[in-house]
């Protein structure tokens, strides 16, 4: 009787023992696991901020990309501003060609008019030739025939006058 | 007896002539401080008032905020244009230029550093100054307005230098060709005169009414805007809107907006206007709209881009015209929110 007594409480306290290694040695593993959680995160915090990093200098690239591209643009956009203007204008060859033959035009028909203004004066004088021909020989005819009318005065005379 | 206490106040003479002048408000100028976190507006009162873009844009912003840290009177007439050295900020309008401490602004009471008037030619009239434009090679400022000429001016001593004349009206906007050092205006007469500093002769008159693939004769005239980018110059106002070659003085696109605009500038690949609509416009070189934004005045008269390499934080657009108010666009896109007087 004595001894069942303090043996049950003997083995109460050996187990109360037993329970309080135990939950020491769970609470040692958690510890144990905790610390291990916190250098994992230790660890996926550091790789996060690596790629924060990276993402930022990615961002600040692309930025510079873009103003490139950007200007890019622009610069097209000023080509394709002026081409239209330029498009505009006929193209210069065949300018060139229209210019030239009208050049030729011009030459033929400055040597036609030449060469008509040249029979012109011929003809011109030509004919101041034949009028002043025919001024002369008008001139001689009268001449001539004052000169016979005088003659035939003077016979007229004559005859009247050796008859005394 | 006792008379009953009415549980609305009645509005005082002094809050009811406020929101009148408010209701009547134009802001003609805008002008970004060296240091890039402050804005000064000008308007038709004569009125500076300067907000601070760095507290309206910041995450902690209140409604107190958006209102002016300070707000004075700078000229008896409006304040058509302002400019901005690294220390002073320099306003016109009635005929006179004032020049203001940056550094001392923000306190109350702030007198003019100088104030200088450049010499008409008559003395009965004084005409206003429309624009103001910094020359930072030769340290001078140019001026031009009502009495058809460019006055410019030295900056350090004051004097001033040169008057080129050829408007034959006055003065409406003036833009800085940087490589040669050339500067251009546009007027009411219709023609946009270039001229060459060093020689102070008219090098290039341009007669934007005469073309007929801008000319709108039924809107007139007169060159409201004018922004320049060395080779290339876009102008518009009375007629269409157009993007001129400079060497070969050949309009090379036209933009499609019926509205006359007041103001315009190049930026990135784009053009940026805004004017007798409520949206500031965003075309690209090629004719075409990219976007159309909306403000909340119904007509705008002036932009502004703070491009201050100090303050990258407070890199925005702003566009002010026929109200109180100055709307803050963060991202090109959308209007983030509004100043007000």
């Amino acid at each position: 009787m004595y001894t069942t007594a303090l043996y049950s409480q003997y083995q109460r306290m050996l187990s109360t023992l037993s329970q309080c290694e135990f939950s020491m040695g769970k609470t040692l593993l958690v510890y144990d696991m905790n610390l291990r959680e916190m250098e994992n995160y230790e660890k996926i915090y550091k790789e996060i901020e690596c790629s924060i990093a990276g993402a930022h200098e990615k961002i600040a690239e692309c930025k510079k990309q873009i103003l490139q591209a950007k200007r890019i643009r622009k610069n097209r956009q000023e080509y394709d501003a002026l081409a239209k203007v330029i498009q505009h204008h006929p193209d210069r060859h065949e300018t060139l060609k229209e210019l030239e033959s009208l050049g030729k035009e011009l030459e033929h028909l400055s040597h036609i008019k030449e060469s008509v203004e040249d029979k012109l004066e011929l003809r011109r004088k030509q004919f101041h030739v034949l009028l002043s021909t025919i001024h002369e020989l008008q001139q001689t005819l009268e001449n001539d025939e004052k000169l016979s009318e005088v003659e035939e005065a003077q016979e007229s005379t004559m005859e009247t006058d050796p008859k005394p | 007896m006792e008379r009953a206490v009415p549980h609305a106040v009645p509005l005082g003479q002094m809050e009811v002539f406020q929101a009148l002048q408010r209701l009547h408000m134009t802001i003609f100028s805008q002008s970004v401080s060296p240091c890039g976190k402050f804005l000064a507006a000008g308007n038709n009162y004569g009125q500076i008032a300067i907000f601070s873009l760095s507290a309206a844009l910041s995450s902690e912003a209140k409604e107190e905020s958006k209102k002016p840290v300070v707000t004075f009177q700078a000229h008896d007439g409006p304040v058509y244009s302002m400019v901005s050295t690294d220390r002073h900020l320099l306003s016109a309008g009635d005929g006179e230029v004032k020049a203001w401490l940056w550094a001392e602004i923000l306190k109350k009471g702030c007198k003019e550093l100088w104030r200088r008037q450049p010499p008409y030619r008559t003395s009965l009239e004084v005409p206003e100054i429309n624009a103001l434009l910094l020359v930072p090679k030769e340290n001078s400022l140019i001026l031009a307005g009502g009495d058809c000429q460019l006055h410019t001016m030295d900056l350090e001593t004051g004097a001033f230098t040169r008057a080129l004349r050829g408007h034959t009206d006055y003065i409406h906007c003036l833009a800085l060709r940087e490589r040669s050092p050339e500067v251009l205006s546009g007027g009411e007469d219709g023609a946009v005169r270039l001229w060459d500093l060093r020689t102070a002769k008219e090098v290039q008159t341009i007669e934007v009414y005469k073309h007929e693939e801008c000319s709108r004769p039924h809107n007139g005239r007169w060159i409201g805007c004018l922004a320049t980018d060395s080779d290339w110059m876009v102008c518009g106002g009375g007629p269409a809107l157009t993007l001129w070659h400079l060497r070969s003085s050949t309009p090379t696109t036209i933009f499609p907006m019926r509205a006359p605009q007041k103001h315009v500038t190049f930026y990135q690949d784009l053009i940026l206007s805004a004017g007798q609509g409520r949206c500031v416009n965003q075309w690209q070189l090629s004719g075409e709209l990219k976007a159309q934004v909306p403000g909340s005045s119904p007509g705008l008269l002036s932009l502004s881009l703070n491009q201050q390499p100090a303050a990258p934080e407070c890199k925005v657009l702003t566009a002010a015209g026929n109200s109180c108010r100055v709307d803050v666009f963060t991202n090109l896109g959308y209007r983030a929110f509004s100043l007000s007087f």
